[in-house]
């Protein structure tokens, strides 16, 4: 037991001490953050100047419409009669305002007006004060009807009564998750079993195996292997959880208040039972794949000769991500059961069902159940190649030459 | 533990895809010997020992280790340097013995300070913290060397182990093999170089093509495999050489080789190199080198190689 110790604490520490890990772990989340924190910060920058607007209004009566629908955007307007424009002109110039905007009848019939600027605004800009244009129009044209032109513009709402059966689809926030989950669930699983072929590897083609072999057994060499390495994997998961979770409580509201519009993104959050299926099925996954990659590896002797065997565990893994938008649009379709059933699939997509709530207990139970079983097969199969592969050198076996280990092994 | 053989091999066999890499193999070692597994390359050393270590199985036969079940013994109580050298690496040295030694079994704590205290032998003390990628090949293996050690074990089985290193290094391992020699320690090694077997062993075996071909005492092997060979130099006349004894007269290096007929005794040449009046320098009964021992057994079912009395 000493040994397999040994061997899971050097495949971890050498894993979590290295630069990639820490980059991967700390920096991506990081990157991810700043990469879509910084367009909202620039975007809604609030410099008094720039947030200053002038309204020259032309028509005569739309003005006072669009200030109003551009202090509700969070602008501060000045008006101002034609008369003006030179002096604006002048104001706009030195900077002491953002720009001005010249509305007219046209506003009111096509929500068309022209903005002075020093320098081209940003999209985010032009679109604000397009939608307090056309929101003017309309106000204008339809007061005293009763409309609220607020709730038309902001998309309306569709309520759905579900009569039998869950939803799917990805406009459910519950599916959306699911769906980025199966993605994260993919690339992390990927990632990590395709670590553990190349440590295989490295010891294979490093001559190393020998010296280890003859100090514990090949099923105690991968079965250290496979727990070191998925114990990098939880530690990187449970970094980026706590990481997304601190961000979520200390960011959240922050944004929240700075941007309400963002209010309906946050309903589709994971809860808890995301997280429990996500380690479930993480686990399942991780430990199929990777003992089927600890295989191909003790197959091969070089990363080139690895690509190209790996390839039939590739197909296992891509069919799922291939199917995973046709399971979450009908996820309660017969197809969408039985691939999902499928313990090579499930980890991708009965996770999505079972997270978007339209898998039954039964099925996610069933699906677990054939999981570890297949877990057992696998780890079976794959012992035995690794057990005679691993010391193979030369050409890599046929599949006649396999089935021959097997049975040797 | 009755068992006074450190190493049992009985008939043990191992054929590759086409071909026997080891044929009908019978070995003992005893226990406290210093054992010599010789042969050219490719005879199937290599495999043995392998099937010693238990990373090939036999497809027939037996292997018996230090009088018990191999697959027990071997982790805690046996040493290997395995012929194809290899560790991490990206790893630390001190580090990758600690892990060495623990998956034998041996706490962190005592192999870490075993460790330190090879390092420190084997000059290696400053590299202790260095990546295994910063050492040089001599250094790697001496690295590897230690690593074999540091459980203690009862067995040592080395192949190859002389190659890579240069002469003081070589005679560094040698002093330390004799050490554990003295110590009780059982050591078996391979080699293709004969002598350095020679300087070390005191039994061998001798393989070729997958067979073994001699085995026993060094000592013993080298009194039967005496051919009746004497080594002179002296000064004065010389016709006293010739005689119903000597088949021929060979320039041997700084002596002149008499090859005398099987079952001739030299002593009746002696006499009459006294009574010619020669002064003497040297006569004596040449021992056979283990390389012409070898090649005399091997080459009955090998390629006719030169069968030279001395190179």
């Amino acid at each position: 037991m000493r040994s397999v110790w040994a061997v899971i604490r050097r495949e971890y520490l050498q894993r979590v001490r290295s630069r990639w890990f820490v980059f991967a772990t700390v920096g991506v989340p990081l990157l991810l953050v700043v990469a879509t924190a910084v367009p909202v910060v620039l975007a809604s920058r609030n410099e008094a100047a720039e947030r200053t607007i002038v309204v020259l209004d032309r028509s005569g009566d739309i003005g006072s419409w669009v200030a109003r629908a551009l202090e509700k955007g969070g602008y501060v307007v000045e008006p101002a009669t034609p008369i003006d424009e030179e002096r604006v002109r002048r104001r706009v110039e030195s900077g002491e305002v953002g720009g001005y905007l010249v509305v007219d009848r046209e506003s009111l019939v096509a929500g068309h007006a022209k903005l002075v600027v020093n320098e081209s605004p940003s999209a985010f800009r032009q679109l604000g004060i397009r939608q307090a244009v056309i929101q003017a129009a309309l106000e204008f044209q339809l007061v005293g009807t009763g409309t609220d032109v607020d709730q038309i513009l902001s998309g309306g709402s569709l309520e759905i009564e579900r009569i039998a059966g869950s939803g799917g689809g990805m406009n459910d926030p519950a599916f959306a998750a699911a769906y980025a989950g199966s993605f994260v669930l993919y690339m992390v699983i990927l990632l990590y079993a395709v670590a553990v072929m190349r440590s295989v590897l490295e010891e294979k083609t490093n001559r190393i195996v020998e010296v280890i072999l003859s100090s514990l057994s090949p099923w105690q060499l991968m079965l250290g292997k496979i727990l070191g390495v998925g114990a990098v994997g939880l530690t990187q998961l449970a970094v980026w959880v706590v990481v997304g979770g601190a961000l979520m409580v200390l960011g959240l509201p922050a944004l929240l208040a700075a941007r309400p519009e963002l209010t309906a993104i946050t309903s589709g959050l994971p809860g808890p039972s995301f997280f429990v299926y996500f380690l479930i099925f993480f686990l399942g996954g991780y430990f199929i794949f990777s003992a089927l990659y600890a295989a191909v590896g003790a197959m091969c002797n070089s990363d080139e000769e690895a690509q190209q065997a790996q390839f039939p565990v590739m197909i296992l893994i891509f069919v799922p991500v291939v199917a995973l938008v046709g399971v979450i649009e009908s996820p309660n379709s017969t197809l969408s059961v039985v691939l999902s059933l499928i313990p090579f699939f499930s980890p991708f997509l009965m996770f999505a069902r079972a997270v978007g709530g339209a898998a039954p207990f039964w099925q996610v139970a069933l699906s677990i159940v054939l999981m570890v079983l297949t877990l057992l097969g696998v780890a079976w199969v794959a012992g035995r190649i690794y057990r005679v592969g691993i010391l193979m050198t030369g050409k890599r076996p046929t599949v006649t030459e396999l089935l021959r280990w097997l049975r040797q092994a | 533990m009755t068992d006074g053989y450190a190493v049992r091999l009985e008939g043990v066999t191992k054929r590759f895809s086409g071909h026997t890499a080891v044929d009908h193999l019978d070995l003992e070692i005893p226990r406290g010997s210093i054992y010599g597994l010789l042969g050219p390359n490719g005879s199937g050393k290599t495999t043995s020992i392998r099937m010693i270590m238990g990373i090939l199985l036999p497809d027939e036969g037996r292997v018996t280790l230090l009088g018990d079940d191999p697959a027990q013994t071997r982790r805690a109580k046996v040493g290997y340097l395995p012929e194809e050298r290899g560790l991490y690496k990206k790893m630390r040295v001190l580090e990758l013995l600690v892990f060495l030694a623990e998956i034998r079994g041996v706490p962190r704590k005592v192999g870490r300070g075993r460790a330190g205290d090879w390092l420190d032998r084997l000059d290696l003390g400053g590299w202790a913290d260095r990546r295994l990628e910063d050492l040089s090949k001599g250094m790697q293996q001496k690295v590897q060397f230690i690593s074999t050690v540091l459980h203690e074990p009862e067995l040592l089985v080395l192949d190859e182990p002389f190659t890579g290193l240069d002469p003081i290094n070589q005679d560094v391992l040698k002093a330390i093999v004799l050490e554990f020699q003295d110590s009780g320690m059982t050591i078996l090694f391979s080699t293709h170089l004969m002598d350095q077997a020679e300087r070390l062993c005191e039994r061998v075996c001798l393989i070729s093509r997958a067979r073994r071909v001699l085995d026993g005492d060094l000592k013993e092997i080298k009194q039967r495999e005496r051919t009746g060979v004497v080594a002179v130099s002296f000064e004065g006349p010389a016709d006293w050489l010739a005689g119903p004894e000597v088949m021929r007269q060979e320039a041997g290096p700084g002596a002149i080789h008499l090859v005398l007929r099987e079952g001739a005794d030299p002593t009746g040449i002696l006499r009459r190199g006294v009574a010619s009046g020669a002064a003497i320098h040297r006569f004596e009964v040449v021992e056979p080198r283990l390389h012409e021992i070898f090649l005399r057994h091997a080459s009955a079912d090998m390629p006719p190689v030169p069968a030279t009395v001395s190179r």
